[in-house]
């Protein structure tokens, strides 16, 4: 396969997978994005590559910042997805020379499988950075030889646990007594650097990659597949296999790479779980017409749904209209009562933001925070936060936060213009928003709990006539609320 | 290299006075140390000055000889000259001579002193909690522990390594880490007790009680430890004055015997319509005081539940108890009464005073009080009390210097206050628990430094197996005494 034939390939790849996130699902580029908070910051840094596998953490939080803008994020998921083909090609290369005949296509097989791989969206972005960096890895250690002595530690700290890639090359090629040594010291490696720099994790956890992998107590089997598959195709690709006319059967496999990522993607690909994130990243974007329209064609039934459309029915004067053409689930389809993840109650925090309870939202929008299982902070969800504590005259504890954003790169020009307003009460009253939450919050203190929204509701609309949402909401949820008796 | 550092000095003096401005203001420095009495020994008080100012110079010179000298973007000062001055300068003073430079411009403040107490603090430093200070959900939590003579923490154990489950509050035995438990809470969730480096994980639900004990606290003798057992819920305030209750679905009081892992459930200390919490034994181990509220439907009246203070004689020897009596009728005063805390030599008991319910942590109007137990006279301890909530007191295993955490910062986060007591009583102003750089760690984390305790040495704790220990729910069941 001539040069223009890999140039070809390696930007078809790119260029699909660039479509795929870009038109596709650019959801999970803000779902990635709204679960971490990368900061410039020496700390931030130091924690980081204070554990196995760490650099590719923070590498990999780098990038993902940028997915603030989707057409960024796409970018560079698809820049990732060829540099991984193209590494896995030049790791292949020490067995045969470039211009020989070869299933060059083949190369591309890591990266479709990580697309597949990527549709759990609590895949992170740190684990094909890691890959990355090992299948880089490869030609110098094929080559180390003793110097794998170093090399090993070394790629175990940058990458983690899927450094076993080129370690597991480099002793295949060499087949050597040596080599298997050098599998006991990694082992030994392992071990050691657990104790080390991770005795605060299960081993377990150390051993598969503390950051591949955003949920707690879970180990997905593509975690373990993808590095086999890798380390199958840089050998099979080195095997430099030569045929008369490569053309036929290089489309054959690249038809058959397509129709097999296509099935990967049906089954790896969670339909209500994208569709929900759909939502959320729409909503975020207050393009609450494009939620109804996608509802209109498919709306997952789950409360979080329900909760979503009804707020953007809401937004778009449609509320009691079209409140049955869509699924509802109850009241809960309205505002969700407390639920401990880190999705299902952002809509239902905006709402009651919204509505003039900053003290709820604040619970909410911390819970879903905190929820983040890998321990990650969030850009998105720290600044509704700081929102709640400035309405509340809480200025001090408002800086804490803006003060954290204003090391972010896309958070820090509206955090610092946030700490500058607090700094002059004036200029806190004079925001519309903040002065509107202000006007319609509660006057009297007291407690709150779920059960009695509703009439937390019909407080706030008697308390102030142009809370039109708490009445319009109000009156939704008596009407649901009938509805449920009436089942 | 030495040869040179007085031409340097000289230069950097020059240039601090070549355009100085003298204002007879004190410093304002963060944290405020001017003016607090520390003990010998004790970590470097860094301290920062307001943002704007890029370089900062410090003089230390104390009243009994020894001087240092520091410059940079902080004070910032040497551990091993910090100790030696200090300790030279115990029951001295420190004075300190401040310049800062902001817009290229330098200021000297009016110097300020800090007591150096003849009082040792020798306690090798203090174990916490750290946690998100929220509502229902935190995702990463630990114990760890801070050498308090310098700046090293070291984490006792993470969430990370038990993941899902929920720890309570580290509860040595008088300051003593040879014997300690805490509580995990979640679905394998148990109490680990470690005695001599030897664990074990303890189920103390039973048939006949609510659940698991939560708040510990261990009897002198170490046989016996006293528990709570409370289904801990929040809920949401409306206004702009606070955010959030916590308080006890229900709550009982049980002894646990740690010879034959069992306990004592007194039906005066489990009643339906009574909540017992914070245990505590006094250093002699022949009374148990612990608060009792009546209890009401909650949440809806949540502010109704006010506790007292009540204390029990114990046999430590049978574990049976004698008459309750009420020590602090609060609730009659429409106040609420937590923590009692009885110092080591059984001098004084120091509790915490709040509105209504348990958990004052919640409470800015929370305050700590000390009562003489000798005599019984009580008092708020306003040489340490703020606007804002102090809660969760202990005591240093001399009894001579207590600590306790603060929302005084900014009302939400929480840090830990170090302050002296004299033989008569009198507090000394406290200082924050001090840290390399305070304002970025203070200022930057989101995390609060929750239920501290003082560590006569170090906890030696060794999470290898834990997970495994955790997960396998393995557990050693309390059984009921008869």
């Amino acid at each position: 396969m001539n040069r223009l034939h890999r140039i070809l390939t390696s930007s078809l790849l790119g260029a699909a997978v660039f479509a795929f996130w870009m038109w596709l699902f650019p959801q999970d580029l803000s779902y990635q994005e709204q679960n971490q908070l990368f900061l410039f910051t020496w700390d931030y840094l130091g924690q980081r590559l204070a554990l196995p596998g760490g650099p590719a953490d923070w590498l990999s939080e780098f990038l993902v910042q940028f997915f603030y803008y989707r057409a960024a994020g796409a970018l560079i998921l698809a820049l990732l997805a060829v540099l991984l083909q193209r590494l896995v090609w030049r790791a292949a290369r020490p067995s045969h020379k470039a211009d020989k005949p070869s299933f060059y296509v083949l190369s591309c097989i890591p990266s479709l499988l990580m697309l597949v791989y990527q549709g759990d969206v609590e895949v992170l972005v740190s684990y094909p950075v890691a890959l990355i960096l090992s299948v880089a890895l490869c030609p110098a250690m094929t080559r180390a030889r003793w110097h794998r002595l170093w090399l090993i530690p070394l790629g175990w700290w940058l990458a983690g646990p899927v450094i076993l890639v080129p370690v597991l090359l480099s002793c295949i090629r060499g087949r050597s007594w040596q080599d298997l040594l050098m599998l006991g010291y990694t082992a030994l490696v392992f071990f050691a650097g657990y104790r080390l720099l991770a005795a605060q994790y299960p081993a377990r956890d150390a051993f598969f990659g503390l950051n591949y992998y955003r949920l707690v107590e879970s180990l997905p089997v593509l975690q373990i597949v993808i590095p086999a598959v890798t380390l199958l195709t840089i050998l099979l690709c080195g095997l430099g296999i030569r045929l008369r006319n490569p053309l036929v059967p290089g489309i054959v496999t690249f038809l058959l790479l397509i129709l097999g990522t296509g099935f990967g993607v049906r089954m790896t690909f969670d339909k209500d779980v994208h569709e929900t994130l759909a939502y959320d990243w729409l909503i975020r974007h207050e393009r609450y017409a494009d939620v109804i329209a996608r509802a209109e064609k498919y709306q997952p039934h789950n409360p979080v749904s329900a909760c979503s459309v009804n707020f953007c029915l809401f937004m778009n004067g449609q509320l009691e209209q079209r409140l049955t053409q869509f699924y509802q689930c109850g009241t809960e389809g309205l505002v969700l009562p407390s639920i401990r993840d880190n999705l299902s109650d952002i809509t239902s925090a905006e709402i009651l933001w919204m509505m003039g309870m900053p003290n709820i939202t604040l619970q909410y929008i911390f819970d879903v925070q905190e929820s983040i299982q890998n321990g990650r902070k969030s850009g998105r969800f720290m600044s509704r936060i700081a929102e709640c504590n400035i309405v509340n005259g809480w200025y001090d504890r408002a800086e804490r936060y803006l003060d954290i954003l204003s090391h972010s790169l896309f958070y820090r020009k509206w955090a610092l213009g946030r700490k500058a307003m607090i700094q002059d009460e004036s200029l806190v009253a004079a925001d519309p928003v903040y002065s509107y939450i202000r006007s319609v919050r509660f006057q009297d203190d007291f407690v709150t709990f779920y059960d009695g929204l509703d009439l937390m509701m019909a407080i706030l609309y008697n308390q102030n006539k142009n809370n039109f949402m708490a009445a319009q909401y109000y009156t939704v949820w008596q009407r649901l609320k009938q509805t449920e008796a009436g089942q | 290299m030495k040869r040179w550092l007085p031409l340097l000095a000289a230069v950097l003096l020059a240039a601090c006075t070549g355009k100085t401005t003298m204002v007879e203001e004190l410093p304002d420095i963060y944290p405020d140390y001017i003016g607090v009495t520390i003990p010998a020994g004790i970590a470097p008080l860094n301290f920062n000055l307001p943002e704007g100012y890029d370089r900062v110079f410090v003089r230390v010179t104390g009243s009994n000889g020894g001087e240092i000298k520091t410059r940079g973007r902080l004070a910032a000062f040497p551990i091993r000259k910090w100790h030696r001055l200090t300790r030279q300068n115990a029951g001295g003073t420190l004075h300190f001579t401040v310049l800062g430079r902001k817009d290229g411009e330098w200021t000297q403040w009016r110097d300020f002193i800090l007591y150096v107490s003849d009082l040792p603090l020798d306690d090798y430093g203090v174990t916490y909690r750290k946690i998100a200070p929220g509502y229902t959900t935190y995702s990463t939590i630990g114990i760890y522990q801070r050498d308090i003579h310098t700046f090293k923490e070291e984490p006792i154990i993470e969430s990370t390594l038990t993941p899902g489950q929920c720890m309570n509050c580290h509860t040595a035995n008088a300051t003593d880490p040879a014997q300690f438990l805490f509580h995990l809470r979640g679905g394998h969730g148990a109490t680990l007790i470690q005695q001599d480096s030897r664990r074990e994980w303890v189920t103390t639900k039973t048939d006949s009680t609510l659940g698991n004990v939560a708040y510990c606290y261990w009897h002198p003798g170490g046989r016996w430890f006293a528990g709570s057992i409370n289904p801990v819920r929040q809920c949401f305030w409306t206004g702009d004055q606070r955010t959030i209750e916590v308080f006890d679905l229900a709550s009982d009081l049980v002894i646990v015997d740690m010879q034959d892992h069992s306990l004592i459930v007194d039906p005066r200390l489990t009643r339906e319509d009574y909540l017992e919490s914070s245990p505590a034994f006094t250093p002699d181990g022949k009374t148990l005081y612990f608060c009792q509220a009546k209890a009401y439907e909650v949440p809806r009246h949540v502010d109704s539940v006010r506790y007292d203070l009540m204390r029990v004689p114990f046999d430590p020897e049978t574990g049976a108890l004698g008459e309750i009596e009420t020590v602090i009728p609060a609730s009659s005063d429409s106040l609420s009464v937590s923590f009692p805390r009885p110092s080591y030599d059984g001098r004084w008991l120091m509790y915490n005073q709040a509105d209504f319910g348990v958990f004052p942590i919640s409470h800015k109007e929370a305050d700590l009080w000390l009562m003489d137990l000798s005599t019984g006279e009580k008092r708020p301890i306003d040489e340490v009390n703020s606007p804002f909530s102090e809660s969760f007191h202990n005591w240093s295993s001399s009894s001579r210097w207590f600590l306790f955490s603060s929302r005084r910062e900014d009302g939400l986060y929480v840090q830990i206050y170090i302050a002296s007591i004299d033989e008569d009583g009198h507090c000394t102003k406290p200082f924050v628990l001090p840290q390399k750089n305070p304002r970025k760690l203070y200022h930057g984390t989101l995390y609060s430094y929750n239920a501290p305790d003082f560590t006569k040495s170090r906890v030696d704790f060794d999470t290898r197996g834990v997970y495994r220990e955790v997960f396998s729910d393995e557990r050693v069941q309390a059984t009921v005494k008869p």
